[in-house]
């Protein structure tokens, strides 16, 4: 059977109050049909036919139409069959479960994904061993590698078209696991859990460093901003490797107990915030933190999503190998080392 | 009581609760008496949409300048103008807020800074932008805000102001009120690039989009946007996601709407609901406290009823007064 991939493509991302308090980017939905487009092509190119998209009344679909319809007029056969997966539009986080639900039953051999870490987690929530392939078109994103998107369309028509062996093309993945009561509240983060001492959800985005205290990442790159970059600039922890950082935190304004120190991080685009450190420690996989916060907020990859009292019991734990990704690096290098782009025979490099 | 968690004082939490309650019960009681036929002219009602009008006004001052639309009770109560001069409104009344020759669509209080509700669809915006730019000429930190629907967003002038308050670089805020509809055509079919956000970017100015039910966010993110304004940071568009309980006007048959859609946004997406349970579910604020804010308003309204009802009507001598202003 030829591979079907799945696109879910949220056309809300980057709306949120960072383009006030922060200068953060806002990306058009033009821009993202655009992306969208780009894409299509590359999967084309690779030989998709055939993809299963998340129906949308964002806008994005209609933009998209335009450019298949061009295409079409002028006898290009620039992109693969869309198939909108069949389901109800609410224009909530609801329709993305829903979308790769779906994906995953109709077996899609892959789901692109564009969005923030939130979309991103949305869909990670579904798609049980179906590879996901990241777009950044969110604000922090701090899971979604940032690069060019027909490259991650390329890389992702090679994987699923069995040009490039599993091992290469696809990685494993950590997340955390939230419980709230015993599993009676479950939800998940794929980059960090961020405990506060906000007791409101307001406007989602963290920006207010004075009420943050605790963080747990999956894992800390210096290279990212938000909330992982606090963990990153102490210690940074791999993506592929196993485990996570917890960082205890307190007000800048306080002088840390003993052995802390105030970090410096970038915690929203052009947004250099002073966190108080207490410590950190590695988190280790399969095993329960409970946090020492009483009650708060706990946002998950940069966002404010629940909050809770001192009578709810919370339970955090990391997961290796958790979702599975494809590796675009990996697909693009064995795609150059094994000249998949070019005609046979294979050229010889002038070095020889 | 516990530790408050919330960014708003009790005594603010109270004020913000006692506001959306009198905006609602405001419009509750219009909805009934219109029905009977109380009530001259089109009405037009907030119910549902509270936290909106709530939460930006709670950052501004008697100095800051309202644009507001033909659903603007709710701005009103809002903004500070005071409950019975705007029902005496409404019910034509002499003793009423524009001495009873505005009706709804027309109740102003320049006083509190409210330039006026307005039957035009789009025209507040124009008018917001020579008030900030007074604002701005003047130094006095003052800001002003306008309130479109998702239907008046198409108009014209709403795009012209745009472009006049970014050019200008205006202390303005663009409040986008999305509930969904267009009188009776839903946004998807009319709005061309889909997101209010999109808008504001395209005339070089930051957008951002709120869940317009709670308060919270609304107060957070107007709290950002506004004091953006103050300091010079120039226009900014909030969009607002909220729903609206009653129809475009009252009469209307909302055919356009889904079989029990109107049911369920009261069941689960009512802002007024949503923030009484969070307060007294966070121990900050007793029920009972609620409850006495609930009879005090409700008597409120009843007495303003009352009291417009025993007013006069305009005196047919006042029928060419106030209607051109000499400068």
């Amino acid at each position: 059977m030829a591979p079907v991939v799945g696109i879910v493509a949220n056309p809300v991302s980057a709306r949120d109050i960072r383009r006030v308090v922060a200068n953060a980017t806002s990306l058009q939905v033009t821009d993202r049909a655009n992306i969208l487009l780009r894409v299509l092509a590359a999967l084309r190119a690779c030989g998709v036919a055939d993809v299963l998209m998340m129906p949308e009344n964002g806008g994005i679909r209609s933009h998209v139409e335009r450019g298949l319809a061009r295409a079409r007029a002028q006898g290009d056969d620039l992109y693969p069959a869309i198939h909108a997966v069949a389901m109800p539009i609410t224009g909530t986080v609801a329709d993305t479960h829903r979308a790769t639900r779906q994906m995953r039953l109709a077996g899609a051999a892959a789901i692109v994904v564009l969005g923030g870490d939130g979309t991103h987690r949305a869909v990670a929530a579904e798609c049980g061993a179906v590879p996901i392939a990241g777009i950044s078109t969110g604000t922090n994103n701090a899971f979604p590698d940032h690069r060019e998107p027909t490259i991650t369309g390329l890389a992702t028509g090679l994987a699923v078209m069995g040009r490039v062996p599993p091992h290469i093309a696809f990685r494993g993945n950590k997340r955390i696991d939230v419980s709230i009561n015993d599993g009676a509240t479950t939800d998940l983060a794929l980059v960090d859990v961020a405990l506060v001492t906000e007791r409101y959800i307001g406007a989602r985005a963290l920006w207010r460093t004075e009420n943050f205290r605790e963080l747990y990442v999956t894992f800390a790159d210096p290279e990212v901003i938000g909330m992982s970059a606090i963990a990153g600039l102490l210690e940074p922890v791999a993506r592929d490797e196993s485990g996570g950082l917890m960082v205890r935190l307190s007000p800048a304004g306080h002088a840390p107990s003993d052995g802390g120190t105030i970090l410096r991080a970038p915690i929203a685009p052009g947004m250099m915030a002073s966190i108080g450190v207490t410590d950190w420690r590695r988190m280790p996989a399969d095993v329960a933190f409970v946090p020492e916060v009483a009650s708060g907020s706990i946002a998950l990859d940069g966002e404010r999503e629940m909050s809770f009292t001192t009578r709810d019991r919370l339970s955090l734990t990391l997961r290796d190998h958790a979702f599975r990704t494809v590796n675009v690096g990996g697909c693009m290098r064995f795609a150059a080392q094994n000249r998949l782009f070019t005609d046979a025979p294979a050229p010889v490099s002038a070095d020889f | 009581m516990s530790e408050n968690p919330f960014p708003l004082s009790k005594d603010d939490l109270l004020k913000a609760y006692r506001t959306m309650r009198t905006i609602r019960d405001f419009e509750e009681r219009l909805h009934i008496d219109f029905a009977k036929g109380d009530i001259p002219g089109f009405v037009h009602l907030y119910a549902g949409e509270e936290a909106c009008a709530t939460g930006i006004m709670m950052h501004l001052n008697d100095n800051d300048r309202i644009a507001s639309t033909h659903r603007g009770h709710g701005h009103c109560i809002a903004k500070g103008v005071d409950v019975h001069a705007m029902m005496a409104e409404i019910y034509g009344r002499s003793t009423g807020a524009c001495r009873g020759k505005g009706g709804s669509m027309h109740i102003a209080d320049l006083s509190k800074g409210m330039m006026g509700a307005n039957g035009i669809l789009g025209a507040g915006a124009p008018l917001i932008c020579g008030a900030a730019l007074a604002a701005k000429v003047r130094g006095d930190r003052g800001v002003g805000i306008t309130f479109v629907g998702d239907g008046a967003s198409n108009q014209g002038t709403f795009l012209e102001s745009l472009n006049l308050a970014a050019v200008w670089n205006l202390p303005v805020v663009f409040v986008v009120e999305n509930n969904g509809y267009a009188e009776s055509t839903a946004m998807e079919w009319a709005v061309s690039c889909d997101s209010y956000v999109d808008r504001a970017t395209g005339f070089g100015m930051p957008g951002v989009t709120v869940d317009g039910t709670d308060l919270f966010a609304v107060h957070e993110a107007a709290g950002e946007i506004i004091r953006r304004a103050r300091d010079g940071g120039g226009p900014a568009l909030l969009e607002c996601n909220m729903v609206r309980f009653y129809g475009h006007f009252e009469g209307d048959a909302q055919t356009y709407r889904a079989k029990g859609e109107v049911e369920a946004l009261r069941a689960s997406r009512d802002c007024l609901v949503m923030l009484a349970e969070r307060v007294v579910e966070a121990g900050v604020v007793a029920r009972d406290e609620l409850h006495r804010i609930d009879r005090e308003v409700a008597d409120l309204i009843e007495d303003a009823v009352r009291a417009a009802k025993a007013a006069p009507l305009p005196a047919a001598s006042e029928l060419l007064t106030d209607v051109y202003v000499s400068y």
